[in-house]
C-alpha cells in the first residue's frame, strides 16, 4: 500500500477524531487553566499554626499594645490591645524587609576605631553619644557611660519636663498640637475625646482642626501669643493682632478657658510658655504635673546630665557615637558640626542610611522594630511612671550592631526592671489575658518574664502640691515675622514617624493622596497659581536647609503663605520659596 | 473501505495513545520521602486518624504531622525495618522536615474546613480519602506536568475526585450550596 | 441559622482620616504595595477614605473624611447583575457580596457599574520587596494581574470564626468573634460591624439613629453601610453632591 497525501490526511484526520475520544485534548485544556492559575510571580502564603505574641510598639512613644498574629514565628498581622493602631504600626511587621534597609557594615573596622580613638584622644578631646529617642533606660546607660570616662558627652533632643492627664480635662486648647492625630497615647485620646471640648489654634485646617470643636485659624508661629495671653503677659487685643484673630476671638477663647475648666493648654513640645498657661489656669498637680520617671537602680546617680550643645568647645568632640536605631526627631546637624573636631570619627548607627549617614565616617547596621529589645519612654499624657519594653517579635539578623555593644555596655533593662520590682509599687497588665496585678504579689523574675510576654507597668500617680522651677528652654519667638520677598513662604510640618515606613503605606500614599507623602508639598490655590504649579506638578522648595524637589498638592486647607512641608521639623517655621519645575 | 483504513488508522493509534500513552507523559512519579505504612501504625500502634493528623485548639487542622509528631514515638528505632532506620538516619537525626508529597493538594483559592465536616458534617474520612489509611504502603505519587496537581484529585476507583465538581455534587446532595466564598478565598 | 445581614456603622464625625483603616486592609488581604507610577486612579484601596469639604475657602473650611468601602448592596446588587461570569455572588445567609477573583476575567463591567468605585482592577502582577512575601496572610489568596477585587468583609476571618465555633461544636459563630481588619485597626472608634438583623448590636441601632444615612440611597441599591454625622454641610453632600471640586479623591 502506498502512502498517499490523501490517505496521510485521512490518517491524520482520524487521529483528530479518535483524540477527541480520549482524555488527552481535555485534560490539556483543563490543565492549560490550572497552570495560569499559578503564575510564577505570585508568592503563596506559609501555613502553620496561628499564634499570637504581645508586645508593645517602639516606633513612637505612645508605646501602643501589640498583638501580632504570628504563623510559626513569622508576624503576618499586627492588631492593638484594647485601642486601634496607626499605619505605621500596623505594618512594622514589613519593616525587617524594607528594601532600603541597611543589611550589612564594617562593624568590626568601626568598633576597633572608635575604641583605638576613645584610647589614644587628646586630654581635652570629647567623646559623645547622640541619643536620638531620649527617655529610654538605654539614654541611661550612655549617660552612665559618658560619666565614667573624662570628657564624656551625653546629646539628645529636648524631651518636655512635664506630662498631662487629658483625662481631666473639660476644655482643651491646643497650640498646634496634633491632638486627634497621633498625639500622645491615641488610644487614650479617644477613649476621652467626649469628655473634653478641643479649640485648635492652627495655621492650617488639619485633621485634629477638621474634627475639633472649634478652629482658630493662627498665623504660622504664632500660637504662643495665645499661651501668653493666658498668662496675662500679653493682653487680648495683642495676641489677636500677632495671631491674625479678632479680639473677640480671643476674648471668647479666654473666658471659655476660665469657665469652662479644668482647662489645659498643650502644643507639640510642651513649651515653657505653655506650662506657665497650665499653672494660671490652676493645673498644677491636677491636669499638668512634671514628667514621671520609673525606678532606676540606685548605682545609677552617677550619669552625665544632657549637655547643653552651646557649652561644648567648638572642634572638641573626637569620636561622636549616634543612636538612630530607635529615632524619633533629629536635631539640625550644621550646630553639631561646630562641635566636631577635625579628624572627628562619627559613626552612625542606623536602620536606612537617610538621617546622618552622609556625615558619618561609618555607617552601621541597626536592628529595627520589631526585631529590637528596647524599652519605650513615657508618653506626654501619662502622668503616672510607665515602664514598657518591646520585645523582639522576630530575631535580627546577623551583622547588625549597636552603640552600645561599641562602648562595651549592657542594655540595662532587667536591672531596671529588678529595681522597678524592689520599689514595690503599681499595677502590671499583662496583655496575653488582660490581667492586673500589683507588682508587690510577682516574684522578680515573674514580673520580668510577664514584661518581655507583652505587658506594661504603670506607677502610682503621686502629684507634687509644689511646681519646681525648671530651668526655661529656649523657646521659639513669638514676635511678627518679617517677611522676605525673595522667600514669602513660612514652612509648617506634620509630624511622622521618623525613618522607614513599610512600602504598603502607599495605600494613603500615592494610591489615595490620603496623606501628605514625605516627597510632597500643600499649598493655598491662590500661592499655588502664583507660583505656576498646578496640583500633581513637579516643584522646588528652597529653604535654609537647602533646595528639595517635590510633588505640589493644592489644598485650600492651607493658609495663604504658608507651606505645608510633611516631616520638616529641621525648618518648621522658617521662610521658604517654591518654585516650579 | 478501504479509503477508510487510514482514517480508523489514525483513530486506532490516537485512542491508544491517549488513553495507554498520554497518562505517563503527562504525569510524572516523585517517591515519598519515607516509605510510610499507615497499616503499621493503625494496627501496632493502635492510631487513629486523628491522633497524628489533629485538629488544633482553634479549629484549625494540621494536615501531615510535622516531625515532632513522629519523634514522640520514634526517637530511637522502635522496630528493626528499613524504612525506619533510613527515616531515623536521614530525619530524625538530624531534624530535617521530611517533604512530603500531598495527595489532596488544593489551589491556593480553595478553603477547606476539615471540623466543619468531621465534626459538624459527621463525614468520614474515608468518604474522601478512601483507604488510604489502611494501607501498607503509601500510594505512588504522580503529578501532573503542566499544572502541578496530583494525580488523586481526579479521583480513583474507590473514592471521589477532590476537584470542585466532586465538592459541589456532594454539597448539592445535602442541599448545603449557599455561597461560593463559603469554600473560596 | 437565622440569615443575617452584616452591615457596618461609620461615624463621620469621627473619622480623623489617619488611613489605618486602608492600610489594615491591605495587611489582612494580601494587597501588594503600589509599583512606582501608580497613582490614585489606579491604586488598589478596598477600603478608602477620602476627604470632603464644605466648599468654602481657607478660614471658612470644614472638612471632613470618608471612609468608602463596598457596600454590599442588597438590591438588585449592580456588579452582581452585570458580571459575565458569575464571580460575584450574593450570600443570602449573611448578605455578603462576594467577589471570585479566580473566575473574574477581567471585563471591568462589575466596576462601571459599581455607583461607589469601590471595586479595584489589577493593572500589574503583585510584587512584594525581597523576603516581604514571608509576611502574607494564608487565610487570605493573592490575585493575579487582570482581575477585579473589592472588599469581602474579611472573608479569611469569617472563614476563621466558622471554624472555631465549629471547634466548639457551634453552628454559628459567635457574635464579637468575627470582625473585620479596617473595624479593628480604626483607633477612634468610628467604624462599626456587625449583623443588621440583631437589633441588640451597636450597628443595628447606629442605623436607626437619625442622623443616620447611606450614600447614593435614592438610587435604590440597599447598601449596609450606615455613616453618620451631626453636620449639615456633610449630610448635604452625602445625598446630593455640590460641586465637584468639594470631593477630594
Amino acid at each position: 500500500m502506498t502512502t498517499t497525501r490523501r490517505g496521510l490526511l485521512q490518517f491524520l484526520g482520524g487521529s483528530a477524531v479518535g483524540a477527541l475520544f480520549t482524555p488527552a485534548p481535555w485534560r490539556l485544556i483543563t490543565d492549560t487553566a490550572l497552570w495560569s492559575e499559578n503564575w510564577p510571580g505570585i508568592p503563596r502564603p506559609a501555613r502553620g499554626e496561628a499564634r499570637y505574641k504581645f508586645t508593645n510598639c517602639s516606633l513612637c512613644d505612645a508605646g501602643c499594645a501589640v498583638r501580632a498574629r504570628c504563623i510559626g514565628d513569622q508576624p503576618v498581622s499586627l492588631a492593638g490591645v484594647g485601642g486601634g493602631l496607626c499605619p505605621f504600626g500596623l505594618t512594622a511587621h514589613h519593616l525587617p524587609f524594607h528594601p532600603a534597609r541597611l543589611k550589612e557594615g564594617p562593624v568590626k573596622e568601626a568598633a576597633a576605631a572608635v575604641t583605638s580613638a576613645i584610647a589614644n584622644r587628646g586630654p581635652t578631646e570629647h567623646v559623645a553619644v547622640l541619643d536620638l529617642r531620649p527617655g529610654r533606660t538605654a539614654s541611661w546607660m550612655y549617660r552612665q557611660a559618658m560619666a565614667s570616662i573624662p570628657n564624656g558627652t551625653y546629646l539628645a533632643p529636648p524631651e518636655p519636663l512635664v506630662a498631662v492627664d487629658l483625662q481631666k480635662a473639660r476644655t482643651v486648647l491646643s497650640l498646634g498640637a496634633p491632638l486627634l492625630d497621633g498625639w500622645g497615647t491615641p488610644s487614650k485620646v479617644f477613649a476621652a475625646r467626649d469628655q473634653f471640648r478641643l479649640i485648635q489654634a492652627e495655621a492650617v485646617e488639619s485633621r485634629t482642626a477638621a474634627l475639633a470643636d472649634v478652629w482658630l485659624p493662627v498665623a504660622p508661629g504664632t500660637e504662643g501669643a495665645l499661651a501668653s495671653a493666658v498668662t496675662g503677659e500679653v493682653d487680648a487685643a495683642d495676641a489677636a493682632r500677632i495671631t491674625g484673630l479678632s479680639a473677640e476671638q480671643v476674648e471668647r477663647l479666654l473666658n471659655e478657658l476660665k469657665e469652662n475648666g479644668p482647662a489645659l493648654v498643650v502644643d507639640s513640645e510642651m513649651s515653657p510658655a505653655v506650662v506657665d498657661a497650665n499653672v494660671r489656669l490652676g493645673g498644677w498637680g491636677h491636669t499638668i504635673g512634671p514628667r514621671p520617671q520609673a525606678p532606676t537602680p540606685d548605682a545609677w546617680n552617677k550619669a552625665a546630665p544632657v549637655a547643653d550643645l552651646d557649652k561644648v568647645p567648638n572642634g572638641s568632640i573626637r569620636v561622636l557615637l549616634i543612636d538612630e536605631s530607635a529615632a524619633g526627631a533629629y536635631l539640625p546637624w550644621a550646630p553639631i558640626e561646630k562641635k566636631l573636631a577635625a579628624n572627628a570619627l562619627v559613626v552612625a548607627v542606623a536602620p536606612y542610611d537617610g538621617g546622618y549617614a552622609r556625615h558619618a565616617q561609618y555607617v552601621l547596621p541597626a536592628a529595627i522594630y520589631p526585631e529590637t529589645m528596647d524599652d519605650i519612654p513615657p508618653a506626654v499624657d501619662s502622668m503616672a511612671a510607665t515602664f514598657r519594653l518591646a520585645a523582639p517579635l522576630v530575631a535580627a539578623p546577623a551583622g547588625m550592631a549597636s552603640v552600645r555593644e561599641l562602648l562595651g555596655i549592657s542594655d540595662g533593662l532587667r536591672e531596671r526592671a529588678d529595681a522597678i520590682h524592689k520599689v514595690g509599687q503599681g499595677l502590671l497588665v499583662t496583655y496575653a489575658d488582660g490581667k492586673s496585678v500589683a507588682v508587690k504579689d510577682l516574684k522578680a523574675d515573674d514580673f520580668w518574664k510577664a514584661l518581655n510576654a507583652g505587658g506594661a507597668w504603670t506607677g502610682d500617680t503621686k502629684l507634687p502640691a509644689e511646681r519646681r522651677r525648671d530651668e526655661a528652654r529656649r523657646g521659639r519667638e513669638e514676635s511678627l515675622r518679617h517677611v522676605d520677598p525673595e522667600y514669602p513662604f513660612t514652612v509648617v510640618t506634620e509630624r511622622r514617624v521618623a525613618g522607614l515606613c513599610s512600602p504598603a503605606l502607599s495605600q494613603i500614599y500615592q494610591e489615595s493622596n490620603l496623606r501628605l507623602a514625605p516627597n510632597r508639598i500643600a499649598l493655598h490655590p491662590s500661592d499655588a497659581s502664583r507660583c505656576g504649579v498646578a496640583d500633581g506638578a513637579r516643584a522646588l522648595i528652597e529653604t535654609a536647609s537647602g533646595k528639595r524637589e517635590v510633588i505640589v498638592t493644592v489644598d485650600s486647607s492651607i493658609r495663604s503663605g504658608v507651606v505645608l512641608a510633611p516631616g520638616r521639623e529641621d525648618v518648621a517655621f522658617t521662610s521658604a520659596k517654591v518654585v516650579r519645575i | 473501505m478501504k479509503a477508510l483504513i487510514p482514517f480508523v488508522a489514525g483513530a486506532l493509534v490516537a485512542l491508544g495513545g491517549g488513553w495507554a500513552g498520554f497518562p505517563h507523559a503527562i504525569y510524572k512519579s516523585r517517591p515519598q520521602p519515607v516509605d510510610f505504612s499507615h497499616k503499621v501504625h493503625a494496627e501496632k500502634a493502635g492510631a487513629k486518624c486523628e491522633d497524628c493528623h489533629a485538629f488544633r485548639g482553634d479549629g484549625t487542622f494540621a494536615g501531615i504531622p510535622a516531625l515532632d509528631k513522629c519523634t514522640g514515638c520514634h526517637a530511637a528505632a522502635m522496630g528493626t525495618t528499613v524504612a525506619e532506620k533510613n527515616f531515623i538516619d536521614q530525619y530524625v537525626t538530624p531534624g530535617r522536615e521530611p517533604q512530603w508529597a500531598a495527595y489532596a493538594r488544593q489551589p491556593e483559592n480553595v478553603f477547606f474546613s476539615h471540623i466543619t465536616h468531621v465534626k459538624l458534617g459527621q463525614v468520614k474520612c474515608e468518604s474522601c480519602h478512601g483507604s488510604q489509611g489502611s494501607t501498607d504502603q503509601l500510594p505512588r505519587y504522580q503529578e501532573d506536568r503542566i499544572s502541578g496537581y496530583s494525580r488523586d484529585i481526579w479521583g480513583t476507583a474507590g473514592r471521589p475526585g477532590m476537584t470542585m465538581d466532586s465538592c459541589v455534587a456532594c454539597h448539592r446532595q445535602q442541599k448545603l450550596e449557599h455561597s461560593c466564598l463559603d469554600c473560596h478565598k | 441559622m437565622s440569615p443575617k445581614r452584616y452591615g457596618m456603622s461609620i461615624d463621620v464625625d469621627r473619622c480623623n482620616g489617619c488611613g489605618a483603616c486602608m492600610v489594615a486592609c491591605a495587611v489582612e488581604n494580601n494587597i501588594p504595595p503600589a509599583h512606582a507610577g501608580v497613582n490614585e486612579r489606579k491604586g488598589t484601596t478596598w477600603i478608602r477614605v477620602y476627604k470632603v469639604d464644605n466648599g468654602e475657602d481657607y478660614a471658612g473650611k470644614r472638612s471632613a473624611f470618608v471612609p468608602v468601602l463596598c457596600q454590599h448592596c442588597g438590591e438588585h446588587t449592580p456588579c452582581a447583575s452585570v458580571c459575565p461570569q458569575q464571580a460575584v455572588d450574593v450570600d443570602p445567609r449573611t448578605g455578603i457580596v462576594g467577589q471570585m477573583p479566580e473566575r473574574c476575567l477581567g471585563c471591568r463591567y462589575c466596576m462601571a457599574a459599581c455607583p461607589y468605585h469601590a471595586r479595584y482592577f489589577n493593572w500589574f502582577d503583585p510584587a512584594w520587596p525581597a523576603g516581604m512575601e514571608k509576611t502574607l496572610n494564608p487565610d487570605v489568596a493573592p490575585r493575579m494581574r487582570g482581575v477585579v477585587e473589592k472588599c469581602n468583609f474579611c472573608h479569611g476571618r469569617w472563614h476563621a470564626a466558622k471554624e472555631r465555633a465549629a471547634a466548639a461544636g457551634l453552628d454559628d459563630i459567635q457574635p464579637g468573634d468575627y470582625i473585620p481588619a479596617c473595624v479593628e485597626a480604626c483607633p477612634t472608634g468610628a467604624l462599626r460591624f456587625g449583623d443588621l438583623n440583631d437589633s441588640a448590636t451597636a450597628v443595628a441601632q447606629d442605623a436607626k439613629r437619625p442622623e443616620s444615612f447611606r450614600l447614593l440611597e435614592k438610587i435604590g441599591t440597599d447598601p449596609k453601610i450606615y455613616y453618620r454625622s451631626r453636620k449639615d454641610w456633610v449630610r448635604q453632600i452625602a445625598s446630593a453632591p455640590k460641586n465637584k471640586e468639594s470631593f477630594h479623591g
